[in-house]
């Protein structure tokens, strides 16, 4: 390879009077070209190191966005010529039950997952911010969930809460109870599915959390116990409020996963039983390549786009308003 | 009174790791029992010996070693290319100078708002119209020339590493192909292995577009087809938990082999936003 050993700063200091006596000469011309040379120089020089990577945000992402954006405005079914169609799949839409109740069933599945997931995320993270022998190993059970395939880990939890042979029964009937049939009873199935995400990724969150705990100084908690405040004041007067970034990034990044649920729902219930799990992610699915409608299906997908770009935007908003502290 | 408050401690923190440990186990324990005992014994008891009919019934059904085959090239092309691209476009976004870099990288960082659903039917009649459906192509194309959100968590790593290197390494008319592959590979090493997991996990689990793609067995991937099994042996769960399990066993050996990258990589995708 190129030395780059040795002393850096002499070699450094080398190469600035190698540059100086460069530019005594001939480089005083070169200020004077045109700059557009260099910039096509440099674009040149960077254009390999970028095509492969905007070729697939433009085939991949960009345009894609585009082609929806059209087809919201066709009624097709991939076969037969499109059919233009204006306004009329968003107003369909509108009037279309089934896409309100997704979206409402969508909401209660947010619900189910977030704010419990977050919670459980939080008190690990409280178990395991101290420094005690071992607890690497339990931060490493917690995360296991995170590295699983959500597909086979649905078909794992749908056995566990079969109604008949399913463990959780089992355990419940030792206590003298007779378990419902979790994933065939329109109370209990949503839950259920929230659940597994809950399981699958409050270890992942609880990592973020840890290290956001690892950044408020110690000084701030020994300075408040003299103040005589106890553990629980501590953790809502000085660590959640120094959690603020860590909590915008998890609920920003846990509610747009959430929205889109598909995978678990797909393995568990196929949307029902009835319509009780029939998320906005399975409609558009169900939509689109069962029904082939695909202008509809453009249509929902644009709106679950807008309903996620809303929360998202509504969570910056309430993070915004709320104090944060800088600590240095 | 201390060693008390510490037993339960660890109590407490044994049985939430029973929680979330429990479920593995467990497939584990009905994978390795015969049908007949999965059904008359309680599902948290040992099997009695291993048994691994279930494992061979599933593994000698027509094609499953097929999708598990189909899984793993699609899995090992599109890590391969997403992250090699991926480091290639995050150098030029980090270390690079050219027109129009900042506001190509804004573009990049708005598709990351983008649903994977918005773009699922627009690129299924994108493959129909190239005839790509039911290839491998097919089902990594999209997400192999690298992804908006890697490239962005590589970017943010090689910003922050020292500049000094690098002036020194042009001074010395070491190309931008040698100062990558012998300076920025070896010294973002951390952000590489988080980029590869990231890309491995994905493909590895990815469903709803090779379920869509892909009709014929010939192209079915591992996470399509134990779907599949789920509908069609519906109460032979012995059969279908090894099936599962067969997709969960690579994601344990490389979550055991790379337990501290895992942990300290997730953290530095939290961090470094």
């Amino acid at each position: 390879m190129t030395r780059i050993a040795g002393p850096r700063e002499a070699r450094a200091d080398e190469a600035g009077r190698a540059r100086g006596l460069r530019e005594g000469g001939p480089a005083r011309r070169a200020e004077r070209r045109p700059g557009w040379r260099r910039r096509i120089r440099s674009l040149a020089a960077a254009t390999p190191f970028i095509l492969p990577s905007l070729a697939g945000v433009l085939l991949f992402l960009v345009v894609p966005v585009i082609i929806v954006l059209v087809l919201s405005f066709f009624q097709w079914n991939f076969l037969t010529p499109p059919h233009f169609v204006g306004f009329a799949n968003f107003g369909t839409m509108t009037r279309d039950y089934h896409v309100f109740h997704a979206l409402e069933t969508t909401a209660f599945y947010v619900l189910w997952n977030i704010p419990i997931q977050t919670l459980m995320a939080l008190g690990l993270a409280v178990l395991l911010n101290r420094k005690l022998p071992a607890l690497g190993l339990f931060r490493a059970l917690y995360v296991l969930p995170y590295m699983s395939t959500p597909v086979a880990m649905a078909v794992v939890w749908s056995w566990m809460f079969n109604g008949q042979s399913g463990l959780v029964n089992h355990l419940l009937l030792l206590a003298g109870i007779h378990g419902p049939d979790w994933l065939g009873s329109t109370s209990t199935a949503l839950p259920v599915v929230a659940m597994v995400s809950n399981w699958q990724y409050a270890g992942y969150n609880m990592l973020f959390f840890l290290a956001g705990m690892q950044t408020i100084p110690p000084s701030l908690y020994e300075a408040a116990s003299i103040d005589g405040a106890g553990p629980v004041k501590r953790f809502f007067r000085i660590t959640l409020p120094l959690l603020n970034p860590t909590l915008l990034f998890v609920l920003v990044t846990d509610v747009i996963g959430s929205f889109q649920i598909f995978d678990t729902v797909y393995v568990m219930t196929q949307g029902g039983p009835g319509t009780a799990t029939n998320v906005i992610n399975y409609q558009i699915y169900s939509t689109g390549f069962r029904n082939f409608d695909v202008g509809s299906a453009s249509a929902m997908s644009l709106l679950l786009f807008g309903v996620i770009l809303v929360v998202t935007l509504a969570q910056f908003r309430f993070f915004r308003s709320r104090t944060t502290y800088e600590v240095s | 009174m201390r060693t008390l408050r510490y037993t339960v401690f660890y109590i407490c923190l044994t049985l939430i790791a029973v929680v979330f440990a429990g479920p593995y186990v467990l497939a584990f324990f009905g994978a390795l029992k015969p049908p007949a005992d999965l059904y008359s014994s309680s599902p948290w008891t040992l099997p009695h010996s291993f048994y691994t009919g279930n494992f061979r019934t599933i593994l000698f059904s027509d094609g499953f070693i097929r999708y598990l085959g189909n899984t793993a090239l699609v899995t090992a092309v599109l890590t391969v290319g997403q992250v090699s691209f991926g480091v290639l476009a995050a150098y030029a976004f980090a270390r690079l100078e050219f027109p129009g870099r900042d506001a190509l990288f804004s573009v990049y960082l708005a598709t990351l708002m983008v649903p994977n659903i918005v773009t699922i039917v627009p690129l299924y009649t994108m493959m129909r119209q190239f005839h790509l459906t039911n290839t491998y192509w097919a089902i990594f194309l999209p997400y192999v020339l690298g992804t908006p959100y890697t490239i962005f968590l590589m970017r943010q790593y090689f910003m922050s590493l020292p500049s000094e290197v690098f002036a020194a390494a042009r001074v010395d008319g070491a190309s931008e192909w040698r100062i990558l592959t012998r300076l920025v590979i070896p010294m973002g090493r951390p952000i590489i292995i988080t980029a590869t997991l990231i890309a491995f996990v994905f493909g590895w689990n990815n469903f709803l577009w090779p379920l869509i793609v892909t009709d014929s067995n010939s192209r079915q991937v591992l996470t399509v087809s134990i779907a599949a099994l789920q509908s069609s042996f519906s109460e032979q769960w012995n059969l279908v938990l090894a099936a599962s399990l067969v997709a969960l066993i690579p994601l344990l050996v490389v979550f055991a082999l790379f337990q501290k990258q895992i942990v300290r990589s997730i953290q530095l995708s939290g961090v470094n936003r």
